[in-house]
C-alpha cells in the first residue's frame, strides 16, 4: 500500500529500509572506496550510465546515497547529491551551469565564503557576478543579463538574516527561463520548502541544523526537477553534446535530473568534493532528530529574543519573527513556522563590549559555526566577515557591535542565565 | 533526437547513440502521463548493448509537441506510421502500462510484423475511477501527483533508490509535468475506453513476455494474470514492487528483457 510519509516520518526512514541480508536497522556504514562488478559488462553499464549503482565512493556510495534520497524526500525534490561541505556543493552548481564568459546574479548580503567565492575566485574562471539587494526583486531582474546563468542567494542572510522573497523572485527567474539556486542552509526543509514556492535548486551546508551536532562536515545540492534546462544556446554543458560519455546530453537523457546526473558525472568525477561514508552517518543520525530539534530550536529562539529586547544593554536585536524586522511580512508568509534560530544583536558599548560579552559567556561556545544543538556566538566583524572590507560590510548589513547568536536547544533558564552573568561583565567594563 | 513528423517536433529517445534501422529495434512505449524519461535506465542499457532503441515522446508528452492522441487506436496508428517513416522493421515492442494497450493494437496494424512484444506492468484493459479522470482535466498537476503516489510500491514511499539520491516520487512527479495540461487527461480516456484488448491478446501470434509488478496498484496483478492467460505461450515474470517498474526494478527488469531477447536471436 502506498503512503505518502509525513516530514517527521521521512526524516527517519527515507533512504533506507533494513536490508533483507542482516536486518540492519540503521542505516550501514559503507566504508569502502569501490565495489565488486559481477561482471565487465555491468561494469561498463555503470559507466556508461546505462543504470543507477555504485562504481567508486568518489562519485557515489550506498550510505551517502541513503542521506542524498532522504534530502530528497525532505525537500520534495527529484534528485540530490552529497558532498564535502556546502562550499563544495556551491562550487559544484556554478561550475555544472556556467563557463567562461557567464554571468551570475547574487545577493549581496551573504555569508563571506559565499562572496568571496563569487567576487574574487569566480571571475579568474571568466564567471563574473553582480551583487544586489536580496529584498528587491527589481533590482534582481535589472540585473540580469543575456550571459546571466543562475541567480544565487541565501533563504536566510547570514548572518544579516535579510529573508529573500522566494515567490517574487522565483517568478523573474521563471520568466528569463534562468534557475534561482537558493541556499537554504538556515531555513532547512523543516521552516520552509523553497521548491514549493518556485525555487529550482538547492544548496544546503549539512554541517548546521540538519547535522545539528556540530560533529561532521558535509553539504548537499537537491534538484527540483522543476527547470528546463532544453535551451542549448544557454546551457551548452547541459542539453547540449558533453564531452563525457560520447557527447551525452544530459538534459535529453536525464531530463528533471539533468543537473544531478551532470555534476556526478563530471564535478564529482573531476573535482572529486566526495563526503565520507561515516560523515554521511553522522549526518543523517542529526536528520533523525531535526524536527524535534527545530521546534525547540524556534522555542528557545522566540524567548531569547524577548530576553534580548528588553535587556537594558542591548541596543538592538534583528530577528526576522520581530515586527521590526524590515523583513518580517515576507518572514511570515514563507516562513510561518519561524525564521529560524539566529539572532543578531548589538550591545551598548561597541565593539570592545562586544567583545567582553563574548569572552564572558561560559554555558554559550566561542565559534565558528552555527546550527549546533549548543549555544554558540561570534563576533563577524572580526571573524567570519572579518576579510570583507567596511564598504562590504556595511553593504552586507553588518555591524562592530553585532553579535551572531546561534540558539541551541538548553534549557532556556540555563542560557539567559548566563548572558546575564556576560552582561554583568561588559556592564563592568562600560563603566 | 529531434525530427518533424507530422509537422510537429517529435522527440526521439534512443538511449545516448544513433538509430540504426539495419539493426534490431527497441521500441519502448510509455504509460499515461509519462514520457521518454520513464525509460531512462531501460533506453541507455539496451542501446549499448547493440540494439538500435526509440523511445518516442507521443505528441504533447516530453520534449514533443503536437496534440495528444484521443484514443488507443490513434496512438498505435501514430506509431506505426513513425516506424515506417523510420523504415524501421526488425521491431520489439516494449510498452509499460498505456504503452501495452498501444502495443496490443500496433500488433493488429503493423505490416512489417513486430518480432515479439513485451508488456511491462500490462494488461488487456486499463479502466480509470472517474475522480481522477476529472482531477486530470481540473488539476493535472494534482492528478499526477496522486499517479505518482499509487503508482509506486514502498521504495517510493520510502525514498529507496538504486540509482543513487534519486527519488521516485519527486523524479515522477516532474516526468508528468513536462507533458503538455491536456496530455494527461487524453491518455486516462484512451485508456478507459479501451476494450478491444481481449481480442487483440488472443491474436497475439509473436514470441510475447510479460513482467507484472505484485504490488501495482494501477494495472493490479490480477488483472495482470488474468492478461497473459489470454496470450499463447506468454513467458511471464513477476516482480516485487509497483507499477513503475521500470524505475523501481531496472536492473532485474533489464535482465528479463535482455534474457528473453537474446532466446529471439
Amino acid at each position: 500500500m502506498s503512503e505518502n510519509y509525513k516530514f517527521d516520518t521521512l526524516s527517519l526512514h527515507a533512504g533506507h529500509i533494513p536490508d533483507k541480508e542482516t536486518g540492519s536497522r540503521a542505516v550501514p556504514i559503507y566504508q569502502t572506496t569501490s565495489y565488486v562488478f559481477n561482471s565487465t559488462e555491468e561494469a561498463a553499464s555503470l559507466y556508461n550510465m546505462e543504470v543507477g549503482g555504485h562504481l567508486y565512493t568518489r562519485i557515489s556510495n550506498p550510505t551517502v546515497a541513503a542521506l542524498e534520497q532522504r534530502l530528497a524526500a525532505l525537500e520534495g525534490g527529484a534528485s540530490a547529491l552529497a558532498c564535502s561541505s556546502g562550499m563544495a556543493a556551491m562550487h559544484l552548481v556554478i561550475s555544472a551551469i556556467c563557463s567562461s564568459g557567464d554571468h551570475i546574479v547574487a545577493s549581496s548580503k551573504m555569508y563571506g565564503a559565499n562572496i568571496n567565492l563569487l567576487q574574487h575566485t569566480m571571475p579568474r574562471f571568466g564567471v563574473k557576478t553582480d551583487f544586489v539587494n536580496p529584498n528587491d526583486p527589481e533590482a534582481i531582474k535589472r540585473a540580469i543579463k543575456p550571459n546571466t546563468k543562475l541567480v544565487f542567494g541565501e533563504v536566510i542572510g547570514n548572518p544579516g538574516l535579510d529573508i529573500m522573497d522566494v515567490p517574487e523572485i522565483a517568478k523573474i527567474c521563471n520568466s528569463k527561463n534562468i534557475p534561482l539556486v537558493l541556499d537554504a542552509t538556515f531555513n532547512t526543509p523543516y521552516l520552509m520548502q523553497p521548491f514549493k514556492h518556485g525555487a529550482n535548486i538547492i544548496v544546503h551546508s549539512l554541517t548546521k541544523w540538519l547535522g545539528g551536532h556540530g560533529i561532521a562536515i558535509g553539504g548537499a545540492i537537491v534538484n527540483g526537477g522543476n527547470f528546463d534546462w532544453g535551451d542549448k544556446d544557454k546551457f551548452p554543458t547541459i542539453s547540449g553534446a558533453h564531452f563525457a560519455l560520447g557527447g551525452i546530453s544530459f538534459w535529453e537523457e536525464f531530463g528533471p535530473s539533468a543537473l544531478i546526473a551532470k555534476i556526478r558525472a563530471e564535478g564529482m568525477y573531476n573535482f572529486g568534493p566526495s563526503l565520507s561514508p561515516t560523515n554521511a552517518f553522522h549526518l543523517m543520525q542529526g536528520i533523525e532528530t531535526l524536527p524535534l530539534r527545530m521546534k525547540k530550536h524556534i522555542e528557545n529562539t522566540h524567548s531569547i529574543i524577548e530576553f534580548l529586547v528588553n535587556h537594558e544593554m542591548v541596543e538592538w536585536v534583528k530577528h526576522p519573527d520581530l515586527e521590526t524586522h524590515p523583513d518580517h511580512e515576507v518572514a511570515k508568509r514563507i516562513l510561518p513556522k519561524g525564521s529560524g534560530s539566529i539572532v543578531a544583536f548589538g550591545i551598548k558599548g561597541g565593539r570592545e563590549a562586544g567583545k567582553a560579552f563574548i569572552e564572558s559567556v561560559q554555558l554559550a561556545s566561542h565559534l565558528a559555526n552555527v546550527g549546533d544543538a549548543k549555544t554558540l556566538l561570534i563576533h563577524p566583524g572580526s571573524t567570519t566577515h572579518s576579510h570583507l572590507s567596511s564598504e562590504a560590510m556595511k553593504e552586507g548589513g553588518l555591524t562592530d557591535d553585532m553579535i551572531r547568536l546561534s540558539v541551541g536547544l538548553e534549557d532556556i533558564n540555563d542560557i539567559t542565565k548566563d548572558f546575564e552573568r556576560a552582561f554583568k561583565a561588559v556592564k563592568k567594563l562600560n563603566k | 533526437m529531434i525530427i518533424n513528423f507530422k509537422g510537429a517536433k517529435t522527440y526521439l529517445g534512443t538511449g545516448g547513440k544513433s538509430l540504426d534501422s539495419t539493426k534490431k529495434t527497441l521500441c519502448f512505449l510509455h504509460g499515461s502521463g509519462q514520457n521518454h524519461f520513464s525509460f531512462v535506465q531501460q533506453a541507455r542499457f539496451f542501446a549499448y548493448k547493440g540494439y538500435s532503441v526509440i523511445v518516442p515522446d507521443m505528441p504533447a508528452h516530453g520534449l514533443s509537441d503536437g496534440n495528444p492522441c484521443k484514443s488507443i487506436k490513434e496512438n498505435a496508428e501514430w506509431i506505426n506510421d513513425l516506424l515506417v517513416e523510420l523504415k524501421l522493421k526488425n521491431v520489439v515492442v516494449i510498452g509499460h502500462s498505456q504503452g501495452c494497450l498501444v502495443a496490443l493494437e500496433l500488433n493488429k496494424i503493423f505490416k512489417n510484423t513486430l518480432e515479439a512484444i513485451i508488456f511491462v506492468a500490462g494488461s488487456n484493459e486499463i479502466p480509470v475511477n472517474q475522480y481522477l479522470l476529472d482531477l486530470s482535466i481540473e488539476n493535472p498537476q494534482k492528478a499526477s501527483q496522486m499517479m505518482v503516489t499509487w503508482g509506486h510500491g514502498i521504495d517510493g514511499d520510502m525514498s529507496i533508490n538504486k540509482w543513487p539520491g534519486h527519488s521516485h516520487y519527486g523524479e515522477g512527479n516532474n516526468i508528468m509535468c513536462m507533458n503538455k495540461p491536456k496530455a494527461l487527461n487524453c491518455d486516462l480516456n484512451s485508456c478507459n475506453d479501451y476494450s478491444d484488448g481481449i481480442d487483440a491478446a488472443k491474436n497475439i501470434k509473436v514470441p510475447a513476455l510479460a513482467v507484472l509488478a505484485k504490488n501495482d496498484q494501477m494495472t493490479p496483478l490480477k488483472s495482470g494474470l488474468k492478461f497473459v492467460e489470454l496470450i499463447e505461450n506468454c513467458e511471464t515474470h513477476i516482480l516485487d514492487c509497483g507499477h513503475f517498474l521500470p524505475s523501481e526494478r531496472p536492473v532485474e527488469l533489464n535482465s528479463i528483457i535482455n534474457s528473453f531477447l537474446l532466446k529471439l536471436k
